[in-house]
């Protein structure tokens, strides 16, 4: 549309306000399309999802807001959602005759904006335009501070403030003086963002630099101006980093938030890995010393979006990529791409999925940042996974989790997590976890199921209190990031996972600390993970912004877990080979009195 | 039968149908968003509703007289069948195929094809009515008369 259309539209709005309806039941389409005629929007249907894709591919800006079924037959409506959040950033309203809150919690996760079910009534269409004015504002906040700087002689506002935060503020002022010519505001946004933003294509490279920029600046710390700097890429505006790293600050929360619901643990791992080998085929990527991503989880992995390659997208496809889906695909990529350069960020993806052991992956990887992020996000739960950190929210991981104790089930473990509450499961994980990890260098290889957890430190006690298996566990197991000695050659993937995908990249201690420290600065692990992963803010991400979820479970005590685990493992080695369950055990109270 | 007769017989019939649990609101729904700009909406949809449904059912036919039933494939079915029903208003067949589909979540095949049995039962009741409805209210039409809005007592 014209940026003329575009103000004539925003005069009337919400009438005229551009609907995409998909519905592969026609009875139900039509229905659905008279009643958004009703409302005064101007429709387009099509029952295929394909086909719905491409038009929202060939013209941007030719839609305002999507409409979708969730079972359709050709693509699943959550993956559709996934994708046309990370590659269009237009809301997105999932349509279902599904009441279960599961599908629903699916659809908040994958970044829906709403959820409706059929039969749809009048009423709730009528109401559906404030999803987009909502989409739009944020989007302006975050353009804003260009646009400001532009629009109003940039008076000190880019210049002045580095932070966001201050520009922010100077924004939302602004904002307000904008607000009162609210269409012209909108129009010269528009315009401006159009003009500005070009969909800065976040190819893989583009991100590894972003998150080796944030990386370096600490997560927290991490601010658009700084991070383009430090990018140093022409043609890259401060607006498109800021959207980028907000949609991978959601991202980042969104996966912790699934994944703390479905024990992200090894699954997510998995699939991050698997999402990220699968990406483009990155290199560094494959660390893992097997290519875990390649086969392994093409059935589960849940949205391992690929940044640019579709590939990706369908091994995520695998129906059991539950929520995660939407995270994987963003992180998945994210991940791996930024390995190389990060390698802190991604705890993730450089898992290596040590399938050779039998699904110990995580030996000594990721454990360390989910302990740290479940430390940080007691609440947030988001760690979700802390086995992965974004993407595996799916079933697999859940399959991950069941998996024997292996798995490392951070949250979110079925088995493991005696209480609900994604806290508190986080807290007796990590107890456990990391008394696991420490006790354990290996990974109980026998429960490896198919999913190759990577995370399968060992079979922590909540999930499957097996003494046994955990306590084949070496002592020499080192928690990667809290004890840089620790650097366990065994667990290749230890240090990767928070480091560089680098699978090989055994210890990496100080590269994990870093990364730990950056996170314990807050719950940014996630997004600072996303921001990682998202190379392509729109691909990468599975969800833009609206879609993240709190899930941030960055790592935020590194410190402090760090001494937990060092003095559970210092006991662990003092008492030698754990001599068994008890030994375990009682190893996992004394940690557990500690934390 | 003069014209304020017909119009009154299909208010009755209507409401008959209503009464009866055969349509319920949606379909009221449906009828309102029926006007001079979209005057066969109704009937348009309705027909849709009756080809999809007519697929479906025999594709419900064939997955279960498999050998070795499905499930996965005669649960996104039943689902289907349930949305498009639902959204049209046929309130009883979409109440059948919310028992349909509690059995197939059980594996239950000889329930199953109960199911849809009745499933097919209540479909075919509803499109009768609904077809003798568009009869009344062609010939209302035919003669010169408009179409009553539907005055529900509830």
């Amino acid at each position: 549309m014209t940026v003329e259309q575009n103000f004539e539209a925003l005069d009337q709005f919400p009438a005229g306000m551009r609907v995409l309806a998909v519905d592969d039941d026609q009875t139900c389409l039509k229905i659905l399309e008279t009643l958004l005629r009703r409302c005064h929007y101007h429709v387009t249907t099509t029952n295929q999802a394909q086909k719905a894709l491409e038009l929202l591919r060939e013209n941007k800006n030719k839609f305002d807001l999507v409409i979708s079924d969730v079972d359709m037959p050709d693509m699943d409506g959550f993956k559709l959602l996934e994708l046309v959040g990370l590659e269009m950033d237009l809301p997105v309203i999932m349509l279902s005759a599904h009441s279960d809150p599961k599908y629903v919690m699916k659809g908040v996760t994958h970044g829906a904006c709403d959820y409706l079910l059929k039969p749809v009534r009048i009423e709730e269409l009528k109401n559906i335009w404030q999803h987009v004015v909502r989409s739009r504002c944020d989007k302006n906040r975050g353009s804003n501070n260009n646009n400001v700087g532009e629009k109003r002689d940039g008076s000190g506002n880019e210049g002045g403030g580095n932070s966001d935060q201050n520009n922010g503020r100077a924004n939302r002022k602004r904002k307000d003086q904008y607000n009162e010519e609210e269409d012209e505001e909108r129009d010269d946004n528009d315009d401006s963002s159009a003009q500005k933003k070009q969909r800065v294509v976040w190819t893989v490279e583009l991100h590894k630099k972003f998150v080796a920029a944030v990386n370096q600046l600490g997560y927290e710390k991490a601010m658009p101006k700084k991070i383009l700097d430090l990018m140093n890429v022409e043609k890259l505006t401060r607006e498109n980093v800021a959207s980028h790293l907000q949609k991978f600050r959601l991202y980042l929360k969104r996966i912790s938030g699934v994944t703390n619901q479905q024990a992200i643990m090894a699954n997510s791992d998995l699939h991050f890995l698997q999402m990220t080998s699968s990406l483009n085929g990155l290199d560094g990527f494959h660390h893992r010393p097997t290519t875990v991503g390649s086969g392994q989880f093409h059935g589960g992995t849940p949205g391992m979006r690929p940044f640019p390659s579709n590939g990706i997208l369908g091994r995520l496809n695998s129906p059991s990529g539950i929520g995660v889906r939407n995270l994987s695909s963003p992180p998945a990529g994210m991940f791996l791409q930024n390995q190389n350069d990060l390698g802190k960020f991604h705890h993730v993806s450089s898992l290596p999925l040590n399938h050779s052991d039998g699904g110990n992956i995580l030996q000594g990887l990721p454990m360390p940042l989910e302990f740290d992020q479940l430390q940080t996000n007691n609440n947030n739960k988001s760690i979700a996974g802390s086995s992965m950190a974004f993407p595996t929210f799916s079933t697999q991981q859940n399959s991950l989790i069941r998996a024997p104790n292996n798995l490392v089930v951070l949250e979110g473990h079925p088995q493991a997590s005696p209480s609900g509450f994604p806290g508190h499961q986080i807290n007796k994980r990590v107890e456990h976890w990391s008394n696991a990890v420490s006790s354990s260098t290996l990974p109980p290889p026998q429960t490896s199921n198919s999913i190759h957890h990577q995370f399968d430190v060992s079979p922590l006690p909540h999930s499957r209190p097996d003494p046994l298996e955990w306590n084949n566990v070496s002592s020499s197991y080192s928690i990667p990031f809290c004890d840089s000695a620790a650097t366990d050659t065994t667990n290749p993937g230890a240090f990767s996972r928070n480091t560089d995908f680098d699978s090989n990249a055994n210890a990496q201690p100080g590269v994990f600390y870093d990364s730990l420290q950056m996170r314990q600065s807050g719950n940014y692990g996630p997004t600072t993970d996303a921001a990682m992963l998202s190379n392509n803010p729109k691909e990468g991400f599975v969800v833009g912004q609206q879609k993240l979820q709190s899930g941030g479970f960055m790592v935020a005590d590194a410190g402090s877990l760090d001494d937990i685990v060092n003095s559970t493992m210092k006991q662990e080695q003092s008492q030698g080979e754990l001599s068994g369950g008890d030994m375990g055990y009682g190893g996992f109270s004394s940690l557990r009195t500690c934390i | 039968m003069d014209l304020v007769q017909m119009q009154k017989s299909l208010q009755d019939y209507t409401k008959s149908l209503f009464l009866e649990g055969i349509l319920d609101s949606q379909f009221l729904q449906l009828q309102q968003l029926q006007d001079e700009s979209n005057p066969d909406f109704v009937s348009q949809v309705v027909t849709l509703f009756f080809q999809d449904s007519d697929r479906i059912l025999n594709d419900l036919s064939l997955s279960l007289g498999q050998q070795v039933v499905d499930f996965k494939k005669v649960d996104p079915h039943v689902h289907q069948l349930k949305g498009s029903s639902s959204s049209i208003g046929a309130q009883r067949v979409k109440n059948a195929c919310v028992v349909f589909r509690n059995f197939c979540e059980q594996q239950n095949v000889e329930a199953c094809h109960r199911c849809l049995q009745q499933v097919k039962q209540e479909y075919y009741l509803v499109k009768n009515r609904l077809e003798t409805l568009f009869k009344l209210e062609q010939q209302i039409v035919a003669s010169g008369g408009m179409i009553p809005a539907v005055e529900l007592g509830f």
